[in-house]
């Protein structure tokens, strides 16, 4: 069973990115301040090692 | 007359307003409200606070002579109950505030951390809800409104030996703007099924090394308390709004956060509490409760030192009580909490 994904946006809103939602991943960047977005409409992405960046 | 049993809670779990427009004035509608049972058998009062002209002169006398509105001073309000699933992810995303969901059917899991004001796309601000409490709703209501602009203010988790649901209980400390409307318009759902957790659902519990579940310490816990407390600074300002004529708050912002844990074990041969608070060792302190795959809470507390450690009696067996700090983690933050249940849309 796949690992669900979610978008979180980087704290000054530039960037978007499509993380596995684990807890491991997710904790350091929401303690960073990044938080979760919907979806954005049109995106690619590039599955890095257990993490996967959208553009 | 009505008698108090009569009296049914609902509240939103949804998010006053949307993530990306949050308000603190725009009601949640009925499909985001939810209705639970509440161990605190009081109704949320509503005090307006009239004030007067007494310390005027002019009158020719010391006393008051006119009454003037001034605002509602809403007193806080306690939800307690048993915790469950669906009420800790409610708990801990709005009184914590960054949350992210994720799953596109049940169960959700919820990762919820600590909003910081530097990044917090709301500032200071945690999300609102709206709290309905009605008695006999319909045409003639002993009661029936709807208290919009609600946060939670703090929280407290408890864990002990003990049997049944008492056994893991949370409630939460709420605060409301003052505004609300009455008849409340909105038709409660059916009482909520929760998914309770008791003491022997924990699957995970280790602090700062020391692993109370299993081996040499697994047989020492005796009880655990957390707790959490936003300190919110008034919200009365130019602009913030009335009802009735009295000023409400226009906004709860979060002032110096505390995040307390303490802990009583039992003392053994080698008890390794004393040495981790002389030698000031820290570590992660985890607490997981496990009900089935579809409901779980997990509490991750990044970096705990010990503050004082005592030597005390619990019930006639020799104890010690472990009062924690939570230390800032660079990397991980403060703590995380996740939470899996099959309640879809928390927060959101």
């Amino acid at each position: 069973m796949s690992v669900p994904t979610v978008f979180l946006e980087s704290p000054n809103g530039d960037e978007i990115k499509e993380v596995e939602a684990t807890t491991a991943i997710l904790t350091p960047l929401m303690a960073a301040g990044w938080h979760q977005v919907p979806a954005p409409p049109k995106h690619e992405t590039v599955i890095l090692a257990g993490k996967k960046e959208s553009n | 007359m009505a008698n108090i049993s009569e009296l049914i809670n609902g509240w939103g779990f949804g998010r006053q307003g949307t993530i990306t427009s949050p308000s603190i004035t725009t009601p949640n509608t009925a499909a985001t409200i939810w209705r639970h049972t509440n161990l605190n058998t009081k109704p949320w009062a509503k005090v307006p606070v009239n004030e007067d002209d007494r310390a005027e002169i002019g009158k020719g006398h010391e006393f008051p002579t006119q009454l003037f509105k001034s605002h509602y001073n809403m007193p806080t309000y306690e939800l307690s109950k048993y915790a469950s699933s669906e009420f800790l992810a409610w708990v801990m995303s709005f009184s914590l505030g960054n949350v992210t969901v994720a799953g596109s059917s049940a169960p959700y899991t919820y990762t919820i951390v600590p909003a910081l004001g530097a990044t917090n796309p709301t500032g200071l601000e945690l999300p609102y809800f709206s709290f309905v409490q009605q008695i006999r709703p319909g045409g003639s209501a002993v009661l029936d409104e709807m208290l919009v602009g609600c946060a939670i203010k703090g929280w407290k988790l408890s864990i002990k030996n003990s049997p049944g649901r008492a056994s893991a209980m949370c409630s939460c400390e709420c605060v409301a703007s003052g505004q609300y409307t009455s008849p409340s318009g909105i038709t409660l759902p059916a009482a909520s099924t929760p998914h309770e957790f008791n003491a022997g659902m924990i699957s995970a519990l280790t602090v700062n090394g020391i692993n109370y579940l299993t081996g040499g310490s697994g047989k020492q816990f005796v009880s655990l308390d957390a707790s959490w407390e936003n300190n919110f600074r008034p919200g009365f300002f130019p602009g913030s709004g009335t009802q009735d004529g009295f000023q409400i708050q226009g906004r709860f912002e979060w002032g110096d956060r505390t995040f307390a844990v303490q802990f009583v074990v039992r003392v053994q041969a080698g008890s390794s509490e004393y040495s981790n608070l002389i030698n000031q060792t820290t570590g992660t302190a985890t607490i997981t409760f496990t009900r089935d795959a579809q409901n779980s809470f997990t509490m991750t507390i990044q970096k705990m030192g010990f503050n004082v450690v005592e030597l005390s009696n619990t019930d006639g067996i020799a104890t010690l009580q472990v009062t924690g700090v939570q230390l800032y983690d660079a990397t991980n933050g403060l703590v995380t909490m996740s939470i899996v249940t099959p309640q879809a849309g928390i927060c959101q």
